[in-house]
This record gives structure tokens, C-alpha cells and sequence, in this order.
């Protein structure tokens, strides 16, 4: 968090492509959703509550993802989201735009294999 | 750490930043949870509840961005769903919504549908009429083609009868307008087979006449120019003839039916709807000519042609008419004759377009009737919704929106009505095929016709749904747009606007002048049919029946070869218990049958122009007794006029009148068939017989002459007999005394003679039927129409007529006021309903018998009716108001 490339890439776009993935396997709530990218990232990537917000406005109003109130027994209302068949769509178009731009990267700058 | 001290620092932080808090709790509550989390995975991790506090605060601090975001999303969904109500989404929503408010007004919509279920239904099936009578085409290749070509009288259009052989064999020269000409003649023919013996329609006929219709035969072929020529007895048999007399075996060519007793080779059998050129006719004969057919008068033929694919129908009619014109002057025969030619598709139409257009006018009004009608209940209740809609204009909601929104309710109810119209189409076809006479709907050339609904009926009554929904539809915007929703909703309640009120009364006026049309239309097929059937036939029907028999024989001119025949009828019958007298006639009348002969009247000299002739009537003796014809003068035929006797003659009164002078009694005097150098016998006139009106109660009667059978022939005789009671009981004894003359004449038409009457008078029966029927449907609508208005009018005065009553109006007075409101429209719509039928009067004119379409009674009486059914409308409502009690209606504001 804080991290000047990090927050640069957010805005560029892959923010997207990190909370359609974390959805990929189950609807989550907007918690959920950030602990989710902070752990598979090992912590790198997290978001504030002013970042993630819009983000998830912005899907839901792309009808990319849907989300809805659930109440669960013996727990408190939250609003879950979920992927749409177009945000799963979305998600496989990005994910290969991404890995073609990240070994483009790999050659060009010289990174090492992760 | 509870929820909610998060829930409060969302809000007051967003509230900071300028959104409402109670306009977006969803958010809130969303951003809250979160936070929650945060606080207690903080907690978890070993953070202190002030560390925790701080990274929450932390969060709350970035917030500006959220607070955008949450405003954007507000706004942007509001934007969506006035965009989405108001495009392609907002069409399904006005029809979910117009479905809710009419299942809410469920006594409304049933009223409309109903309404416009009995419009639309009556509109779509008298179209059913008009789609297969007059629009379908005929059933042959490039039917437009075809024409009927006629001699005339005088060279008047109008004027056209059938054809003489010679005529048709120089047309064949002398026109240039046509591919193919082809002549025939009707004439009954005797099928003898395996199968029980049956009379069918005939036609001998040129082989031409299969090559301007373009039809093959469906086996085998038609006869050649050289069969014809060679006299050979070959024959062409409908599809039913073959399935009936030869199984319908595909072997069945070159076998032989015997035809009136002579065996003719089966050559070709047409296909199963095949018409020509009536239904029924099954065989078709060459035309094989013989020295009767080459008489320039003898006017026995139809002549049928198709036209040259370059030649238009006005082309090929004048050539016919100038070839008329120039065989005028060649043959002496022809000096009053022309020639002429119509469309074959509109042959037998003429009476039927012009019923149909009438009918379809009627109905038409009744559907504007019934749309009026609908309007008015609409203005009412528009009024009354006049609050909501108001609210919704206040709220935003464009005019626009509410305007098609009135006209989804409009169109679901006009769908309803659709389809309610077609279920009653279906009845009425399905009744139509029962109470309309076969007559009415068989064509020639066609058979009878089919009257289904098919695609162009269902585009008819949908256009027609659409049409009143476009009519009825916007009734309540009526004085909406110029408003201010402010002032609506101050008079919301009350509704009643002064435009509103006009409208209603220019409604009612409109109402009551059509069904004053239609209703007059009847009026005057009702008074023209009832004068009608008072006119005497001059014959008496009561208790005769008749039936026909073919009396085939090789030459139809000859001497009889059942010479006995009417003695024999005469023999058999006599005794019988059922039968008090019997005769026979060759041409029945009121049976459209009839035949002409010129005449030589001895003693009497023509004038240069002059066509002595008289219709030929072959009887057998008491024909005249049966059917109550009076012997002026003279004696009827008895047995004693046999073959061998003295030619003898009986003439009506009118050949009678023409042809002898006043005083100088014919009997005794002679005359003979053909001009004055005719080789044929003289016959004496031993009777006159009173006149008869053989062609229908409405045409006048002509001159006949009567032979006996034993002296002439005809080779078919409708037998008459007066029978005791109900004539029908007695066809079977009558069918036995045929059967014991000659077990192979094939009996056929066995009708009472008020049939025949009744048939006669079908065509004019059947419309003063549907008519009338309409008319009342109008009558109904139209005086619920006056009705509904009234009785609004009185709801919404309830008040006004409360005071008035409290400040002393008497009942009376209360209901005259009420029923004053009725008159002014309806009596503008008698007077505009008036005029409208004076005008339309003349689509009716074909079917009126001695009545004018501007009858001062039929008018007279239509207007009594209409405006006592107005006052009826008026009183229920005007009762009720006088019955209102003051203290109640003052209460009730």
C-alpha cells in the first residue's frame, strides 16, 4: 500500500482485472474483495475503502458484476458481488492482455522470471 | 465495537462532503460493514481499540473520492432508468402498466372489449364477404383475361343477353382482340351407370372453350375441333362424375356412360376444382352443330373469350362492339343488336359489390358507433383520473409519457377487442354457412365459395383494432395538454371541465347520426322486401310441390318420344290421396328458367321495327289449375291434344292484348314459331291464360304462349301438383308416380313453390336480414352511448342538483333539466343522420322494390324510434336525479 508503481498500475487498469479475478471463484463482499487481492498478492496489493468503492460502482454500472444484499443466519446484511457472464468474459479478454503485456515487459526491460 | 458508531461516522463524513445521508443508505451501509471489518480484523491482529480507531479514522479521512463516487452513481442510475422508461424498455413497462390499471377497472375494460369486439367482429365479417367473393380471382390461368361476350339490345351495355351461333362464328372472324373464342350451351343431361341413375349439369360446348380457360383435364383430354365437326360422342366428366359413375378408376378413359341414353366414350376427366361454368355441372359434350343452332335469332348461347396479352379489356370490348355494330348492318336479323363484353371475374357480381359495399359501410358505422362510445367512457373516466395524472406531471413525467401510456391501455384493449372480434367472425362465418343460402355465396365459374378467415382477414380486423385504438385512444389528453398540473389537481375531484362536456355532446350527435344511416338503410330493405311480398305472383304457391324430371330425347326439336307422358302423369297420380291436381311446365316460374321464340301472329301486321315473339312455355294439361293461374278465356290443354291432333296454343293475357284487337277474342285464330316464311306448323289458340310474373315478384310479366308437351317437347319438366297440406309430406308418392312412368328418369329440385318464391326474394332477404341485424347492434350502442353520458352528466352534478332541490326544484323539473342535456345532440344527430342517409340512400338502390332512398315514412318512423330510444337513455338518469335527496348530496361533497 503506498507504493508508487502500485498505485499507478491501479489506475491504469489493472485494479480491474484484480478484483473480476478475485470473483472468479464465488461472490464476495467489498471486505472480502480487498482481502482477498492483499493475500494472494502476499500483501502487495491492497486498497482502500476510497479506491475499492468506486472501482466496484464503476464494474456494477458495466454490468460486469452484480452485486446484491444477502442475509445470512447469524450474520450481519451485506452486499455480495458476483461475476456476470460478461464480467467472466471480460476477465479471460484481460487476463490475456495482460499476460501478453507482461512477458512483452519481461523481454523488453529485461526482468527476471518470477 | 458496534456497528453503528461506524454507521454514524460514515454518514456525518459523507454528509461533509455533501451527500445526503437518507438518500443513499445502501452505500452507507455497505461502506460501514466494511469498516466494521477493518476495525475488528484490527483487533484480531493485536491492534489496540485506540491504534484500530485511528487506522479506521485513517480510512474516513481519504473518503472525498467515495463521496464522488457515491454522488456519480446516484445520479447516473437516476439518468438510466428515466432514459430506460422512456425508450424501448419503456414500451413493455406501458404495457405492464396499462395491464395493472386495467385489471384495476376491470368493468371498463370489459365494456370496451366487448364493445369493440362487436365492431371489429361485424366489420371482419362482412370483409370475409367482400375477401372471398370479390377479391378472390378466379380460378383460372391469368384470369384477368377472360371476358364474357354478349349480344345487346339496341346496342345499350346494360342490355346484354346470350348469343346466337352464327353471331359467334363471325366475332371468331371478324375481332382482333382475343387469342380464343369459345361457345357453349347449357342442357341437362341423364347419367346412366352401374351407380343409380342421376340428372347433372351439361354443356355442349366448342373444344375452343378448354383453350380460353387454359385448363387440362386431369386425365386424358378434351375433344378436338374434328370430333366436334364429326358429330362423335366423346365427353369430358368433372371429377365428381368419374369418382361417382366410374369409381374414380384411373382406367376409366375409353370407357363409355350413357348420356340421356346414348353411349358416349369417356376422354378426359378435369380436375377436382374444376367450375365450369357453374357448380355441379359434370359433363361436357362438343358443341356438335346442327341446323337449329344456325338461326341468327335463336339466342341460346354464352360466348367466353380470352384476350391477347397485348390487348386491354376497354381494346378488346370496343372491337366487339364495332364487329356489332358492322354485323348490324349486314343481317337484318341484328337490326336492334349489338355486341358487347364484361370481365368474366365480375360476372354475377354486380348486386353482391353493391350489397357488400352497403353492408360494409354499415358496419363500419357501428364500429365508429361502438369507438364513439368508447371515447365517451374514456373522457369520463379521464376525468376522473385527471388527479393522477396530474400528480405525474408534477412529478416529472413528460406529457409524452403519459400519452403513450393511454395509448398502450388504449392498444391492449383494442388487441382484446381483436381478438374478441375474430372469435365472434368465427361464429358468424360458421352461422353463415348455415342461415346464408348456398345461392348467396355461389358463384359462377367458382362453385361455392369458402368464407374462412385468412391472412387478409386477420390484417383486416388488426388494422381495424389499431384504427379504433388511434380513435378512441387519446380521449382522456383531451384538455390536458394546455394545463397546468396545479390547476388539475385543484379540480381533480370535481373533473368535469366545460370542453370536456362539448366533446361528449359532439360524441352523442355523432352516435345518433349514424345509427340513424343504418338504421334507415334497413328501414328501406324492410319496407321495400315486406311490399314486396305482397306483390301477387299471379299464381297461387299455397300447397304445391314440384320436382323435376329429364325427359331426354335424341332431337330435341322433334316429336315427343314419350308422347304419353303427361296423360301418363296424369293416370298414375290419379287417386293418389295426397294429390288433388297435377301438370307439368317446361320453364317453371320463379325458377329463372325461361326460353323465346319469335313469333308470326296471323292477321297481324308488325311495324317495320317490330319483334313479334312471346317466351315459349311446353305444359302438360292442369298445370294452370295447379298452380291457381286463371283461364281468362278459353279452355286449359287436355289429353285430347295428342301428337298427331290439331296444333294447338294457349297465349297469356298480355300476348293476348298485343297482338289482337279489344273485342276480337283470339280464340280460334292462329299463330306459328319462326317469321312469316317458317315452315312450322300454325297452332290454334284454344285458351288465354292470366299473366304471370315469371322473373320474380319485382319484374313486370311478359308475353308467353304455351304448347302442349304431346305436341312439342323439352327435354326437361318440372311436374307441379297441389297437394293437401304441406306439400313436402307428398314427395315420396310423387317420386313413386315418376318412378312408375319410367323407373330411369332421374328426379331432381323437388322444392314447394314458396321456395321457389322465397328463393326469388333471397337476394334481397338476406341483406334486409343482415341489415336489420346491424341496425339494431347500431341502435344498441348508440343509445347506450346517450345513456352513459347522461348518467355521467348526473353523477358529476350530483351536488348542483342537491341544491337545486333544496332550494325547491320539483322532481319534474329536475328531470327535465337532465333530459334537456340529451337533446341538443341528439337532436343535431337526427338531422345530420337524415341528410347522411338521404345521401347514402343510393348504395341501396339495387335492392329497393318501389321504395326511394329518401322514403318521407321509413325516415319518419327511423326518427320517432331513435329519438324515443334517446329519451329512454335520458329518463333512467333524469329518474335518478330526481330522486336525489339534498341533505345526501350536500353531505357527500
Amino acid at each position: 500500500m503506498g507504493d508508487p508503481i502500485f498505485e499507478a498500475a491501479a489506475r491504469k487498469g489493472s485494479a480491474e482485472l484484480l478484483i473480476l479475478a478475485s470473483l472468479e471463484d464465488g461472490q464476495l463482499h467489498g471486505y472480502d474483495i480487498a482481502r482477498e487481492i492483499a493475500r494472494k498478492s502476499g500483501g502487495l496489493l491492497t486498497f482502500h475503502v476510497a479506491s475499492l468503492y468506486p472501482l466496484l460502482y464503476k464494474l456494477e454500472d458495466r454490468k460486469w458484476i452484480q452485486g446484491r444484499w444477502v442475509e445470512k443466519a447469524g450474520q450481519r446484511r451485506r452486499r455480495y458481488y458476483k461475476l456476470t457472464a460478461e464480467g467472466r468474459r471480460t476477465l479471460t479478454a484481460q487476463r490475456g492482455r495482460w499476460t501478453a503485456f507482461v512477458q512483452a515487459l519481461t523481454k523488453a526491460a529485461g526482468l527476471r522470471h518470477a | 465495537m458496534a456497528q453503528n458508531n461506524w454507521l454514524n461516522r460514515v454518514r456525518e463524513r459523507l454528509a461533509a462532503e455533501g451527500i445526503v445521508p437518507s438518500a443513499h443508505r445502501e452505500a452507507i451501509d455497505e461502506i460501514a460493514e466494511h469498516l466494521n471489518d477493518l476495525h475488528e480484523a484490527a483487533i484480531r491482529a493485536g491492534r489496540t481499540i485506540e491504534q484500530a480507531n485511528a487506522d479506521v479514522e485513517a480510512e474516513l479521512a481519504r473518503m472525498a473520492p467515495l463521496a464522488q463516487a457515491v454522488g456519480e452513481r446516484a445520479s447516473r442510475r437516476q439518468r438510466d432508468t428515466r432514459q430506460r422508461a422512456s425508450l424501448h424498455h419503456g414500451l413493455a413497462d406501458d404495457f405492464r402498466q396499462a395491464l395493472r390499471t386495467l385489471r384495476f377497472d376491470r368493468g371498463f375494460a370489459a365494456t370496451v372489449i366487448v364493445t369493440l369486439a362487436i365492431g371489429i367482429g361485424a366489420c371482419a365479417t362482412v370483409f370475409s364477404f367482400i375477401n372471398a367473393l370479390l377479391l378472390d380471382s378466379l380460378p383460372f390461368p391469368d384470369p384477368g383475361r377472360l371476358v364474357l361476350l354478349w349480344e345487346t339490345d339496341h346496342d345499350v351495355r346494360d342490355k346484354r343477353f346470350i348469343v346466337a351461333r352464327p353471331n359467334y362464328d363471325d366475332w371468331v372472324k371478324e375481332t382482333r382482340s382475343f387469342a380464343s373464342l369459345g361457345i357453349w350451351e347449357y342442357r341437362s343431361v341423364n347419367i346412366a351407370s352401374a351407380h343409380e341413375p342421376e340428372q347433372v349439369r351439361g354443356v355442349r360446348a366448342t373444344s375452343s372453350l378448354f383453350t380460353v380457360l387454359g385448363v387440362a383435364p386431369a386425365l386424358g383430354r378434351v375433344f378436338t375441333d374434328e370430333e366436334d365437326a364429326r358429330h362423335e360422342k366423346v365427353v369430358v366428366i368433372s371429377d365428381a362424375v368419374w369418382r361417382t359413375h366410374l369409381g374414380g378408376d384411373q382406367a376409366a378413359l375409353g370407357k363409355q356412360l350413357r348420356l340421356n341414353g346414348e353411349p358416349y366414350q369417356v376422354i378426359g376427366v378435369m380436375p377436382p376444382g374444376f367450375v365450369f361454368p357453374q357448380a355441379g355441372n359434370g359433363v361436357w359434350v362438343p358443341f356438335a352443330i346442327v341446323d337449329q343452332d344456325q338461326q341468327r335469332g335463336a339466342h341460346s348461347f354464352f360466348v367466353a373469350g380470352r384476350m391477347r396479352p397485348d390487348v386491354t379489356f376497354e381494346q378488346a370490348r370496343a372491337d366487339v362492339e364495332q364487329v356489332g355494330r358492322a354485323l348490324q348492318q349486314r343481317f337484318p336479323e341484328n337490326k336492334d343488336e349489338g355486341a358487347t363484353a364484361t370481365l368474366m371475374s365480375t360476372q354475377g357480381l354486380g348486386q353482391v359489390r353493391s350489397m357488400l359495399t352497403a353492408l360494409m359501410g354499415a358496419v363500419l358505422f357501428i364500429l365508429v358507433i361502438g369507438c364513439v362510445n368508447v371515447a365517451n367512457l374514456q373522457l369520463g373516466r379521464g376525468l376522473s383520473r385527471r388527479r393522477e395524472f396530474a400528480l405525474r406531471l408534477s412529478l416529472g413525467a413528460g406529457l409524452r409519457t403519459l400519452a403513450r401510456q393511454l395509448f398502450a391501455e388504449s392498444l391492449v384493449l383494442a388487441l382484446c377487442g381483436g381478438i374478441g372480434g375474430l372469435v365472434l367472425t368465427w361464429i358468424a362465418l360458421r352461422a353463415a354457412d348455415v342461415l346464408v343460402t348456398p345461392g348467396f355465396r355461389t358463384l359462377p365459374f367458382r362453385g361455392e365459395v369458402a368464407l374462412t378467415i385468412d391472412g387478409a382477414v386477420l390484417a383486416f380486423a388488426a388494422v381495424m383494432a389499431l384504427l379504433s385504438a388511434v380513435t378512441f385512444g387519446f380521449a382522456p389528453m383531451f384538455g390536458l395538454s394546455r394545463r397546468e398540473p396545479n390547476s388539475l389537481l385543484r379540480e381533480g375531484e370535481r373533473g368535469s371541465t366545460a370542453a370536456g362536456n362539448v366533446a361528449r355532446k359532439v360524441l352523442v350527435g355523432i352516435e345518433v347520426a349514424l345509427a340513424i344511416v343504418v338504421l334507415c338503410g334497413a328501414g328501406l330493405l324492410i319496407k321495400s322486401l315486406s311490399g314486396l311480398l305482397r306483390v301477387s305472383p299471379g299464381l297461387d304457391p299455397r300447397d304445391v310441390l314440384t320436382m323435376t324430371v329429364s325427359l331426354p330425347q335424341d332431337d330435341t326439336y322433334g316429336p315427343p318420344v314419350r308422347e304419353s307422358f303427361c296423360a301418363d302423369l296424369s293416370r298414375e297420380s290419379d287417386g293418389l290421396p295426397g294429390i288433388r291436381t297435377i301438370g307439368a311446365i317446361s320453364h317453371l316460374p320463379l325458377s329463372g328458367a325461361n326460353a323465346g321464340r319469335l313469333l308470326t301472329v296471323d292477321g297481324y301486321t308488325p311495324s317495320t321495327d317490330e319483334r313479334v315473339s312471346a317466351a315459349y312455355r311446353v305444359t302438360c294439361p292442369g298445370y294452370f289449375a295447379t298452380l291457381g293461374i286463371p283461364i281468362v278465356e278459353g279452355r286449359d290443354f287436355t289429353h285430347r291434344d295428342v301428337t298427331r291432333g290439331e296444333p294447338v296454343t294457349i297465349v297469356s293475357r298480355l300476348t293476348a292484348e298485343k297482338y289482337w284487337k279489344k273485342g276480337d277474342s283470339p280464340i280460334g285464330r292462329r299463330i306459328k314459331i319462326g317469321g312469316p316464311q317458317s315452315d312450322n306448323p300454325w297452332l290454334t289458340v284454344v285458351g288465354i291464360a292470366e299473366n304471370v310474373r315469371h322473373f320474380g315478384l319485382d319484374s313486370e310479366a311478359q308475353r308467353e304462349f304455351f304448347v302442349p308437351y304431346s305436341q312439342a317437347v323439352w327435354p326437361q319438366m318440372t311436374i307441379v301438383a297441389k297437394t293437401v297440406g304441406d306439400p313436402m309430406a307428398w314427395q315420396t308418392p310423387l317420386k313413386d308416380v315418376v318412378k312408375r312412368i319410367d323407373p330411369g328418369l332421374p328426379v331432381a329440385l323437388v322444392r314447394s313453390m314458396e321456395q321457389w318464391i322465397g328463393s326469388s326474394v333471397d337476394w334481397r332477404e338476406t341483406p334486409m336480414k343482415l341489415l336489420t341485424a346491424f341496425a339494431i347492434v347500431g341502435l344498441l350502442l348508440a343509445s347506450l352511448g346517450v345513456y352513459g353520458v347522461l348518467a355521467y352528466y348526473v353523477s358529476q352534478r350530483t351536488r348542483e342538483i342537491g341544491v337545486r332541490a333544496a332550494l325547491g326544484a320539483t322532481r319534474g323539473q329536475l328531470a327535465s333539466m337532465v333530459i334537456r342535456q340529451s337533446l341538443l345532440p341528439i337532436g343535431a344527430g337526427v338531422v345530420i343522420g337524415v341528410a347522411g342517409s338521404l345521401a347514402s340512400g343510393r348504395l341501396l338502390q339495387d335492392f329497393l322494390y318501389q321504395v326511394r332512398p329518401g322514403d318521407p315514412q321509413v325516415i319518419a318512423v327511423i326518427v320517432v324510434l331513435l329519438i324515443g330510444v334517446g329519451l329512454l337513455a335520458s329518463w333512467l338518469p333524469a329518474r335518478r336525479a330526481a330522486a336525489i335527496d339534498p341533505l345526501v348530496a350536500l353531505r357527500e361533497e
